[in-house]
């Protein structure tokens, strides 16, 4: 990441920089713990413009968890239990010819399944689990973005499997 | 709780080809992995990061031009090293010159002033004195406005400004009058120094030295004390009788209005300080002059 020679974030490189680093993962981790209608991009936005404000006292080391925590103090404040909703693309029509229109009708009452099993998982559990799902991250690197341990990594993944699976299979 | 390990290797990627068909063998696999295949539908593909960018730096630019560059970052240190310094001059002097002591005798009233080493001033009516008490010791200068008795305790050189002249002692006593237009230094013990318009004056005990208008008199008196303070009598020795009259105002809180009358012809005598009518008569009986009271603070003198 950036060099710790530089003792705060308000060169434009350095800024840039972590920009690129960091806001796809500060938006993914919004995003995760609370849903879309929140607007985590705008949520991106104002953490890192916070960043910008405060840059003098923040050194490129500090400047990940300060990011992470502003933006989720930026979102509990806007969070008051709402339910959290996570959009997820349309089915798009694939090359077989066998789509007839009641397996798109499935497919479609999956989706909506899944979209509420998600929401009724715990944050840490449905952060983890698409952490690792979408993004393909390992439970090590997980288990460092979010400053805990591997065994709670795997824990928290396995039971949002299982209680994804138990919900959607209607077990 | 083989399962469970099977399941988190899998999902951690970790699976080798026994573990592999040992999952592809549990009942629910099938729901697994449509459970991880459609996950990843639920990305947001649309964060773009650069897009994100520059709507962030078009934010951040618009913020720089509100809030100027701060290039005057040196003064707040400067300012901090200025405070410092003139904080440490403060303690330092403050001894010195700080605290000023004043006291003021209001008109008919008279007080005394203890200075810090035992040096009294009597101080006559509507007269004040300043001195600084910090550096006493190697500072005794008083300023002086109107008439005091001074009595110097031994010690370094005694100073009192006037702004018509400057009483210098080593230790004794003396009377310092000061009015408008009028200088009056009269030493009862010791020797006293007056410097009088650069002009530099040695004055035993029993002398006078007497600047009236810009006239030097020199006269002697045969007091130890000055009248007012002991027998409670004001005294005048050749003394314009206006400044007469404004003494007599001073010292009973009065005003007194004169009509034909010469304000500078000079008057010797003494009026009381204690009984208003006697002193009247002191100071009008001599010069033939009558006086007529109109209120109880304004009193009128006419010719006979």
């Amino acid at each position: 990441m950036v060099k710790s020679l530089n003792t705060n974030v308000c060169e434009e490189h350095i800024f840039s920089n972590i920009f690129r680093t960091l806001s796809k993962d500060v938006h993914n981790f919004l995003r995760y713990k609370y849903g879309d209608n929140l607007n985590p991009k705008d949520k991106v936005q104002e953490a890192f413009i916070k960043l910008w404000d405060n840059c003098k006292n923040v050194t490129p080391e500090k400047a990940k968890s300060f990011l992470f925590t502003t933006a989720n103090n930026m979102m509990l404040n806007e969070v008051k239990h709402q339910k959290v909703v996570l959009r997820h693309q349309q089915i798009k029509p694939k090359g077989y010819t066998n789509e007839n229109p009641e397996f798109l009708m499935e497919e479609s009452e999956y989706m909506k399944k899944y979209q509420r099993a998600l929401a009724n998982l715990t944050e840490a559990q449905r952060e983890a689990f698409l952490m690792n799902r979408i993004e393909g991250k390992k439970h090590k690197e997980i288990a460092e973005e979010l400053g805990i341990s591997r065994k709670g990594v795997e824990k928290r993944i396995y039971g949002a499997l299982e209680k994804l699976r138990k919900e959607i299979d209607g077990i | 709780m083989q399962k469970e390990i099977l399941i988190q290797k899998w999902l951690d990627g970790e699976l080798d080809d026994a573990g592999l068909k040992a999952f592809k063998a549990l009942p629910e696999y099938e729901s697994y992995t449509k459970l991880s295949e459609k996950a990843k539908l639920f990305e947001d593909t649309s964060y773009d990061v650069d897009f994100e960018y520059g709507k962030l730096n078009a934010i951040i630019n618009e913020r720089r031009q509100e809030t100027p560059v701060k290039t005057l970052n040196w003064i707040k240190p400067l300012l901090r090293v200025a405070a410092i310094f003139i904080i440490g001059l403060a303690v330092y002097y403050a001894p010195l010159y700080g605290n000023t002591t004043t006291v003021k005798a209001l008109a008919s009233n008279h007080t005394t002033v203890e200075l810090p080493d035992n040096s009294s001033v009597k101080l006559n009516a509507s007269s004040s004195i300043q001195y600084k008490k910090g550096n006493w010791k190697n500072n005794r200068e008083v300023n002086l406005v109107g008439e005091a008795y001074f009595k110097v305790a031994k010690g370094s050189q005694f100073d009192v400004v006037t702004w018509l002249g400057k009483v210098s002692v080593l230790g004794t006593q003396f009377n310092v009058k000061q009015r408008v237009n009028y200088f009056e230094v009269t030493c009862y013990e010791g020797l006293v120094s007056v410097s009088f318009k650069g002009k530099e004056i040695k004055l035993p005990a029993g002398k006078t030295f007497k600047v009236i208008g810009n006239e030097i008199v020199e006269s002697e008196t045969k007091d130890s004390l000055p009248s007012w303070t002991g027998k409670k009598m004001s005294s005048f020795k050749s003394v314009p009788y206006g400044e007469v009259i404004k003494e007599f105002e001073r010292q009973y809180n009065i005003k007194v209005e004169t009509k034909d009358v010469d304000t500078t012809q000079l008057f010797t005598g003494s009026f009381a300080l204690n009984d208003k009518e006697l002193a009247l008569k002191a100071i009008t009986l001599p010069l033939q002059l009558k006086y007529i009271k109109e209120n109880k603070t304004k009193i009128v003198l006419t010719k006979e």
